[in-house]
Order: structure tokens, then sequence, then C-alpha cells
């Protein structure tokens, strides 16, 4: 597993590169509309599967609860949308709640660069906050998964319970993106340009992950993992490194979601229930943690395959069908898919029969 | 050279999955109105905490499909149907409607149960010029073009339901609902209404919607003791309040409960022998007396076993299909627009179950008769009064003096 996670060879950013080519030329490729819509999700959950892969692959903090972040990101954008389609007028959910008029932490969002700020700090200053205090109180292991899982329920019970500042269920709906509408083959433009701006966000972020793992950074988050005391009395303040990347990774959270509500055209708190947030860590764990790559191939290949199997004959047992990748990935491929093509099957090649490393 | 072949070997793979979407995208050419088949499509949850619910009416549209085709089909063309699980997520609701209409090419829809659901699929059905039949009661204020809404608005089930009461002489109400768009609206209403007749509205409580405890809510019942309670609960909140009601011995002579989200299929759940007495409000029972009713719940039961009651929203869903075929064959076309603007003529009806609805050609709800019903020991829901007819529906409650004063109404 060491070896698996230190070896960020140049095959990764390879494969990385064909798969965001392939994803450029997607649009050429495929004419359905919603075929490009459903890619544009993936890739937005790519980027939320980085965000835990860095910290859970890299620094061995295992997050449940990702999907506040995501959903911060997209009620942010979805807020930002709403009231431009609306002209900044007060929302049904408002009025059926009694409001009079807007309240007052959805005014900034009437602007699109204060709502660009906003979707960016309010992650940013809980998830500081939240992991100074986890961080300084030294919560780690299971501990901490409980925590970050008991505080997205918490977020959950509150969008739900304030519903007239926030939709409750049903959320907020009723906006095109940020180009306008994106459906049918007359807006096809405006769903090209946000899906290779996504494309790009995406390539950022897989930029930037590989960048911080590839140097003292990455090596000192993987030391934390594998040894967090020896670390910290090697002289390191491990607090602040964890703040760091778990604070950076609810940010990555956060413009996934951003992106997300423009291809979904709506944002409902289902995604911030602890069932989505663990299937955020299904995608890292079926496409192998700990490597970037693994993430967005993971994220990519659960998607598509819930996609592709949740309808027809197959629409009563397409969980089972996930739940046995998720179980055997997790029993026989520790690596997942990134290992299984990484370690299982050169060991296979080479003839060697049994693996030195079982990853 | 390890990492060449790794490489490689994933792309294949990336390539692989890739293909499978695309794959899929092109199979679905074979799309709607193809050959002597006409293909719709049936989106629900069927997985999930909604399925349970949601599969009664899947059951119920396929039911209706499976009849017309049996009777020759419509304009001469046999049914066939699409199923997608919208896996009670909204967002994958939305994902799946897309993929329906885009990718496969179906134009008709019939489906969703929540309200999050349908907010979450209506710009998408709007913005491509598809149709969906949605077939629950609902929060009304809404009513979009590309939508026929086949259950009750709610001058069709929470008006009428206050309007009984009142004239039964119940004065003092006390309104207790989960925590989410329907209770809350309909609470709005009700305030609005109970205040228009004079009289008082003693408490307004809401419950989480996995809330399993509700001593503290009973204590406020018992505190302000209302004549009657007007229960919006949905789901497994309704089970623990009255099992713990009657844990209290209390029954409907005690409280007398006025429910909206509790028909057949929950009464066997919660139990008739808790329920005895109480009070709830609909447009159809499994005891509805028409010739029609006694056929459509044989045919039901004969489908899918002696033990399944039909409901409300499952026949609400059995008369969309039917409104559809009636609305295609004046038409004369499969195509949304032309079965929209058959639509707009108003007069698309269909003798049901319930008796016979026709579609509202402004605002796309049915005008249905109004029921409200007693449940009984033996389980099932029996009527103790009736509109005359069907009552128009109104969804934004704008033919009702005090609901315009009190601007229920969305301004957006």
């Amino acid at each position: 597993m060491k070896k698996l996670a230190g070896l960020k060879g140049k095959g990764n950013h390879l494969c990385f590169l064909i798969i965001a080519v392939l994803l450029a030329a997607s649009p050429l490729l495929v004419s359905s509309t919603s075929m490009i819509q459903f890619l544009g999700k993936c890739m937005c959950f790519s980027i939320v599967a980085i965000a835990l892969d860095l910290i859970w692959g890299y620094t061995g903090m295992l997050s449940l609860g990702h999907g506040i972040y995501f959903c911060l990101g997209g009620y942010g954008m979805a807020m930002y949308l709403r009231l431009r389609d609306n002209g900044g007028q007060l929302t049904d959910f408002m009025q059926t709640g009694g409001l009079e008029e807007l309240p007052v932490f959805w005014r900034p969002f009437q602007h699109f660069p204060l709502a660009l700020l906003f979707i960016i700090l309010i992650p940013t200053v809980l998830a500081g906050a939240i992991g100074f205090f986890i961080f300084r109180s030294r919560i780690k292991g299971v501990y901490f998964s409980i925590i970050t899982q008991a505080l997205t329920w918490a977020a959950y019970s509150l969008f739900i319970a304030n519903s007239k500042y926030t939709g409750g269920n049903n959320g907020i709906t009723d906006f095109s993106s940020l180009l306008g509408s994106t459906r049918g083959p007359a807006n096809r433009g405006n769903l090209l340009t946000l899906f290779w701006v996504t494309l790009l966000a995406l390539i950022l972020v897989y930029m930037l992950a590989s960048f911080l793992v590839n140097r003292k950074f990455g090596k000192l988050l993987i030391a934390i993992r594998d040894g967090e005391n020896r670390t910290f009395f090697s002289g390191y303040c491990v607090n602040n490194y964890k703040n760091f990347i778990y604070t950076l990774s609810a940010i990555l959270a956060a413009i996934g979601g951003a992106l997300y509500v423009n291809f979904n055209g709506s944002i409902t708190p289902s995604q911030m229930t602890i069932s989505y947030s663990i299937t955020m860590v299904i995608w890292v764990a079926v496409g192998g943690r700990g490597t970037i790559i693994g993430a967005v191939i993971g994220a990519f290949f659960i998607n598509l395959c819930e996609y592709n199997l949740s309808s027809g004959s197959l629409a009563d047992i397409w969980q089972y069908i996930i739940g046995i990748i998720f179980c055997v990935t997790i029993v026989f491929f520790k690596g997942g898919i990134v290992g299984i093509f990484r370690d299982q099957i050169p060991a296979l090649l080479k003839g060697r029969g049994k693996k030195k490393e079982v990853a | 050279m390890k990492k060449r072949v790794v490489s490689g070997l994933l792309a294949v793979m990336m390539g692989l999955s890739l293909m499978t979407g695309c794959g899929a995208a092109g199979s679905g050419a074979s799309g709607s109105d193809s050959g002597d088949t006409v293909t719709v499509g049936l989106l629900h949850s069927m997985t999930g905490s909604m399925a349970i619910s949601e599969q009664a009416v899947l059951d119920a549209e396929k039911l209706a499909i499976k009849e017309i085709n049996a009777d020759g089909g419509v304009l001469g063309r046999q049914i066939e149907y699409q199923e997608e699980d919208g896996a009670s997520d909204p967002s994958t609701f939305a994902t799946k409607a897309e993929k329906l209409i885009d990718q496969d090419g179906i134009s008709t829809v019939f489906g969703c149960w929540t309200s999050s659901s349908r907010k979450a699929v209506k710009s998408i059905f709007e913005d491509y010029g598809a149709l969906l039949f949605y077939p629950v009661q609902y929060e009304g204020m809404e009513s979009s073009e590309n939508i026929v809404y086949t259950g009750a608005a709610p001058n069709q089930q929470i008006v009428p339901a206050i309007e009984y009461l009142v004239d039964q002489g119940y004065t003092k109400y006390f309104l207790l609902g989960s925590d989410y768009v329907f209770p809350r609206t309909a609470n709005m209403i009700i305030n609005a209404q109970v205040e228009a007749a004079g009289l008082e509205v003693v408490g307004e409580e809401y419950a989480d919607m996995d809330q399993t405890d509700f001593a503290a809510i009973i204590a406020k019942i018992e505190e302000a003791q209302p004549d009657v309670i007007i229960n919006t609960l949905n789901g497994t909140g309704n089970v623990s309040f009255f099992k713990q009601m009657s844990e209290k011995n209390y029954t409907s002579e005690d409280y007398m409960t006025m429910s909206f989200s509790i028909a057949e299929e929950e009464v066997s759940t919660i139990g008739s022998d808790i329920l005895n007495g109480h009070m709830v409000s609909w447009n159809y029972y499994q005891t509805t007396e028409t010739e029609k009713n006694t056929e459509f719940v044989e045919a039901y039961k004969a489908e899918y076993g002696e033990d399944r009651v039909t409901s409300d929203p499952a026949e609400a869903a059995y008369d969309a299909v039917y409104l559809w075929k009636a609305a295609c064959e004046k038409a004369e076309s499969f195509e949304v627009e032309d079965v929209l603007a058959a639509i707009d003529g108003g007069d698309i009806a269909y003798d049901a179950p319930e008796g016979t609805v026709t579609i509202n050609g402004d605002n796309q709800h049915l005008a249905k008769p109004v029921r409200i019903g007693q449940v009984q020991d033996d389980g099932l829901i029996y009527e103790v009064y009736s509109t005359d007819g069907p009552v128009d529906p109104d969804p934004y409650l704008e033919t009702y003096d005090w609901a315009v004063e009190a601007g229920i109404k969305p301004l957006e």
C-alpha cells in the first residue's frame, strides 16, 4: 500500500490525459444532450472524489460527511441562479414560510462575484473551524468519521427544518445554468461551453492535487496517515497540515457542488445525506484510494454503472450489483480498479503467481 | 515499462466504460413512434425509502397499460413502457427524466410521487416540451403546461375536509404535520380557512420526517384540548403517532383526527383497530361504489394478489394512463404538442373508478369528486360524505375569498 501511494508515475497522468481527451471529444462523439449533461455531472463528482482522496487516501482521515460541503457549494450557486432567474423576488417557499422580504443571508447571492466568494468562503470557514476543534482535540480514526457523519446529519436536519430559508426537502429548483438553458438542441452551445469549463475545472483540480501530493507536502500527508505520532515527534505540526488539507478538500467539494447544480438544474438536501456522503467514499474506494486518478475513475465507473443499470429489467436489482462490486473490491482488490491494473494484472503477466505485496 | 502497460490497460477500461454509456445512447433511437407500438416512460422510485409507496402507483399504471393493450391499444398501437428508477432521490429523478426524454426519445412519462421529485423534473419537461402525468395529491401552487396533475389539488382534498369539519361543529383545530412542504403549505391554507370561519387553531406542531417519539407533541395536544387534529404526518411518523396515542387509550372519541396522507395501504400498516373511527379525505376509496371501481379492484387484485388494496394515488395513476389515451385519440397523434392542444380544449374526460374526471384545460388538473371517509375495523375506508359532483380544480385557491385575502398565491 505504501508503495502504491508513493508511486505517482507518469502512468497515472497519461491515463488522466486520455480520460480528459476522451471527455473533451465526447460532445463530438455523443449526440444526445442528456448523456453530455450526465458526463458533466460525473466530472463534478470526480472533483469531489479527488477532494475525498486527498484527505482519505493520502492523509488517512475518512470523512463520511463530505456531502455537506458539496451541498454548501451547490446551494450557494443555486441561490444565485434562482435569484437571477426570478429577478431577486421572494421565492415560493419563503412566501409559504411567511417571510415578507428576502432573508439577510440570501442578499449577497444576488450578485455573482459575492455569490462566488461565499461559495468558497462558507465551506472554508466551516471546515476550518471544524478542523481546528477536531484536530486540536486529537480526534482521529473512527471518531473523526463519526463526527463528520454527525455534523452532516445535523446540517441535513437544519436544511430540512428551515424550509422557509432553504426550500426544505424540495431544495432549490426552477433555474437554468450560469450560461442559460442547456437543454435541447437549440441550447447545445451553452451546454458544451459549460461542459468544457467543467472539464477545465476538473483538470485544474487534478493538477493541483497531483502537485500537492508529489512534493514534500504529499509525503508528509502520507507520513501522517501511516504514523501520526512519529510525524508529530519529528517536529511537524500535524494539526495544521491536517486542517489545511481538510479545508482544501472542503473547498474542492464545494466547487464540485457549485458546478453540479448547473447541470442538474436543482439542488436538494438528499445530496448531503449520510448515505450520499458514503456513496462518495465508495467512488474513491472502488477507483482506488491514494492515487488521485483512482478517484476520477471510480466516480465515473460507479455513476456510469448506476446510470445504465437502473432502468428496465435491472431496475429492481441494480443496487445489489453496485453493492457486490463494492464488496468484491473491498475484500479482494484493496487497491480498487487502479490497483487491479497496476498490481494484480502486471503480476499475473509476469507469471509470478503470487504477488510479493498484497495491496 | 510496467507503468506503460498499466496506463494502457486503464485507458482501455475507461474507454469501455464510457462506451457503455454511449452505446446506450445510440440504442435509444428506437424511440417513441416507431412501427406499431408507442413507448411511454414510467419514472418512479423502485429502490429507496419511497419505493414502498410508489410500487402501488407503478403497478396501477402497468395494469392500465396492459388493459389498454388487450383492448387494441391507442390509435391502433400497442403501448410499450420503459421503466426508470428514481431511487427516492430528486437529482436521480432529474437525471433519469432527461435520459428518458432526450436519450430514449420518449415524450410521455408517468411518474413521481414526492413534490421534491416533481419539482426537480418540472423544468426538464418544460425545456424539452415533454409531458408528465403526476398521479399524487399535492400542495398545489403550481400549474406547469407540461404536467397533467391527476391527483387532488388542495381545494379537492384539504379545503372540503375543513369545510366538512366546520359544518360538523368542530371549533378547536390542532395542526400536526411532518416538516416538509406539503404539511407547511396545507397548514398555511388551513390557518387562513379556519380563521375566516371565525374558529380557532389551538396549536401547530411539526415532527421530523423520521421522528418516532411523539410524547412531547401528545403532551401539547393534551394541553391544547382540541376538538380535532388535522394530521398531515407522512410515512413512519403516522405509525408512531397513532400507536402512541392508542397506548394512552385515546380513541377517535377523545381526539378525532382528519388525515390527508392515510390511505388504505397505510391503514393496513398502522392497524385498523388503532385507526378505527378516524377520518380521512381523498377522492377515491377502495369501497367507492361505482361500477367501474368494482372492475378496477377486481382487476388489480387478480393481477397483484388478493391481499393488495387499491388506494387514491393508485387510482389516480390508473386514470392518468386512460386520460392520456383519450387525449391522444382526440388529437389523433402521439406528439406532445398535439396532445397538449387536445387537453387545452378542456373536454378530455374518463369514466374513472372514482367517477367521471375531466382535465381542466387551463391548469391541467382534474375536476374530480371529493369524499370524506372514515376508517372501519375491517381496514377499509368508507365514505361518510361526498360532494355532489366533481369539484373544479383551483391549485392557487383563486376562487376562495379568504385565500385571496390571506395572500396564499405565490408572487413568483
